[in-house]
């Protein structure tokens, strides 16, 4: 698979490039500064290029998915999972802080149509059906008649570490990087509900971004809405927020407002929020009654056999499992023997917040506690560092575990469910120790 | 030879072996050619004080799908909805998957595509999107 930037001519292609090399240097062989061996270059690879077109079926070896990087509007190079809809994954650099910088969040969107321009004169936020208020109301509305709050949180989606799985599932083929933590700020769902009057016998509230689809209505493919039950203690942490990190949301974020479900994985985060409905029954479109939903098993695992036979029970996914990375070093770097290391990560979970994480240098066998960093709240990326000296040469398997506030730590036993959905088993970082003299 | 031109060849032998010896520590100055510009950067958006928040549009990468009968059906039915990337994203799979997954887009999310172009599409990716058939 090569990529094609519509903009790039042809002639920028690789092997045009090496072509006209080729030309250069017979027309002009005085030109010294050649090594003698250029002509195996064109077969090497230009460094952090030699990553294979496509991965499977075993699962994704790198930590990030593999395509290439591409620049959107707002934001910094991503890694490109699909152009249209936009879905692009945040490179593993970027989570050595405990906040995600905006122009580096992940995107994943689910219909083509999406925004690309909102104009705020025109924009409303209705809040509509089972209510006793119906509410038109405009950004300076939330700006000015409700609280302002803030929470870090992290998004992460659903199928984040999708390429993982074993055998591989359809679907976006995420690496690690489809997760950001954030400051979001904005206002209480609970507010803007209280507002609006609640009627009795409602049982879930409903979101609406401005996104479109190509497909026919009553279709999925045509209209992308999530619901959450308003008996759910969740519903009075839910944020609808204006701001992110302290600034606008960019476009590809859901500009200008956005849900934020704090421990729940992003698909109830809707982006460019523009409807919030209340269901006296519940709510049996799509992306609720057969996307998005998990195995009713422990941990939401089950086979691809078990699947099949039609009978394993599912519910709609919700809450995110704790999680841990070794993010510096990420493997790239040979390191000497006896070299002063300083392992650095990040652990987060939907669950009582982080309370430990774990290091082992030997592949599993022995662990060791990390020193961990601020705490931002329990729903943001814990930061965590271990000092760590190699004295001897050779290949480490580094593992790290974190263990949450629910008591659960994460487990070698990886999950697999049709949907790809709920990866958290430990994670591994071969580092490699040279000798030092 | 005089003291002096004695001290000077030694001094000359040292030199040389030390600059083995640098040499011999490291490699430098290899180069190779890059790619530098494939990645654009994004322009400036155009500033107005108005209500309108615009960023303008979204860049599209097209996929080289492997060349065959169907691909073009591909390239004009998967496209409605989609760019053809969600087919090269993919891990390599089964035959009956694709089957699955192209009933998956008629039926559960409505793809208006007639049977016999969907037979056709059907065959194209059994034929060069599996674990034995697929090549980039």
């Amino acid at each position: 698979m090569k990529w094609n930037l519509e903009k790039a001519a042809v002639n920028t292609s690789r092997r045009s490039f090496i072509r006209a090399g080729m030309l250069a240097a017979a027309a002009a062989p005085a030109i010294a500064v050649w090594p003698s061996s250029w002509p195996q270059i064109p077969d090497q690879q230009p460094q952090g290029q030699g990553l294979p077109e496509f991965t499977g079926p075993e699962p994704n070896s790198y930590w990030n998915s593999i395509g290439p990087l591409v620049t959107e509007p707002q934001k910094g190079p991503l890694i490109l999972l699909t152009d249209r809809p936009v879905q692009l994954e945040t490179p593993r650099q970027h989570f050595l802080t405990p906040f995600t910088p905006n122009e580096a969040f992940y995107v994943r969107w689910h219909l083509e149509t999406l925004p690309n321009s909102v104009d705020l004169k025109e924009w409303r936020l209705a809040i509509e059906g089972n209510i006793e208020k119906p509410l038109t109301l405009s950004l300076p509305d939330l700006f000015t008649r409700f609280k302002a709050v803030s929470i870090a949180a992290v998004n992460q989606c659903s199928g984040n570490s999708r390429s993982q799985f074993q055998p591989r599932v359809v679907g976006g083929q995420w690496g690690n990087g489809a997760m950001g933590n954030a400051l979001w700020t904005g206002v209480k769902l609970r507010d803007v509900l209280d507002a609006a009057k609640v009627k009795s016998g409602s049982v879930q509230v409903q979101f609406e971004g401005l996104d479109r689809g190509k497909g026919p209505a009553g279709f999925g493919s045509n209209r992308f809405m999530k619901s959450l039950d308003l008996s759910n203690p969740v519903i009075d942490e839910v944020i609808l927020a204006y701001a992110m990190n302290n600034k606008p949301l960019p476009m590809l974020n859901g500009f200008p407002l956005r849900v934020i479900v704090p421990g729940f994985f992003a698909t109830y985060w809707l982006k460019s929020l523009s409807s919030i409905r209340i269901l006296d029954k519940p709510d049996d479109n799509f992306w609720m009654k057969t996307a998005y939903r998990i195995p009713d098993t422990p941990h939401g695992t089950t086979t691809p056999d078990e699947f099949k036979t039609g009978k394993v029970p599912t519910v709609p996914i919700n809450k995110m499992p704790v999680r841990s990375f070794l993010i510096s070093p990420d493997g790239s770097d040979k390191i000497p023997a006896g070299f002063p290391l300083l392992l650095q990560g990040i652990a987060f979970t939907g669950t009582g917040g982080i309370r430990k994480v774990e290091v082992s240098d030997d592949n599993g066998k022995t662990w060791r506690d990390a020193h961990l960093g601020e705490e931002f709240g329990q729903y943001a990326f814990r930061t965590w560092q271990f000092a760590w000296t190699p004295n001897q040469p050779g290949m480490y398997q580094i593992a790290v575990r974190a263990s949450d506030g629910s008591g659960i730590t994460q487990s070698e036993e990886a999950v697999w469910n049709p949907g790809g959905y709920l990866w958290n088993k430990i994670e591994r970082q071969q580092l490699v120790v040279g000798s030092a003299d | 030879m005089n003291k002096q031109k004695y001290l000077t060849l030694i001094m000359a032998m040292f030199v040389v072996l030390a600059g083995t010896a640098a040499y011999a520590q490291h490699k430098a100055g290899q180069y190779e050619p890059g790619s530098a510009g494939k990645i654009a950067r994004p322009l400036p958006p155009a500033s107005s004080i108005d209500a309108a928040y615009n960023v303008g549009p979204f860049p599209t990468y097209r996929p080289i799908l492997a060349p065959g009968e169907g691909s073009r059906e591909v390239d004009v039915y998967c496209n409605t909805c989609h760019s053809p990337i969600y087919i090269t994203m993919q891990p390599p799979l089964a035959a009956d998957t694709w089957a699955a997954e192209v009933a998956k887009m008629q039926k559960t999310y409505g793809a208006d595509i007639p049977d016999e172009i969907s037979k056709k599409i059907i065959q194209y990716l059994g034929s060069h999107y599996t674990p034995e058939t697929r090549k980039r």
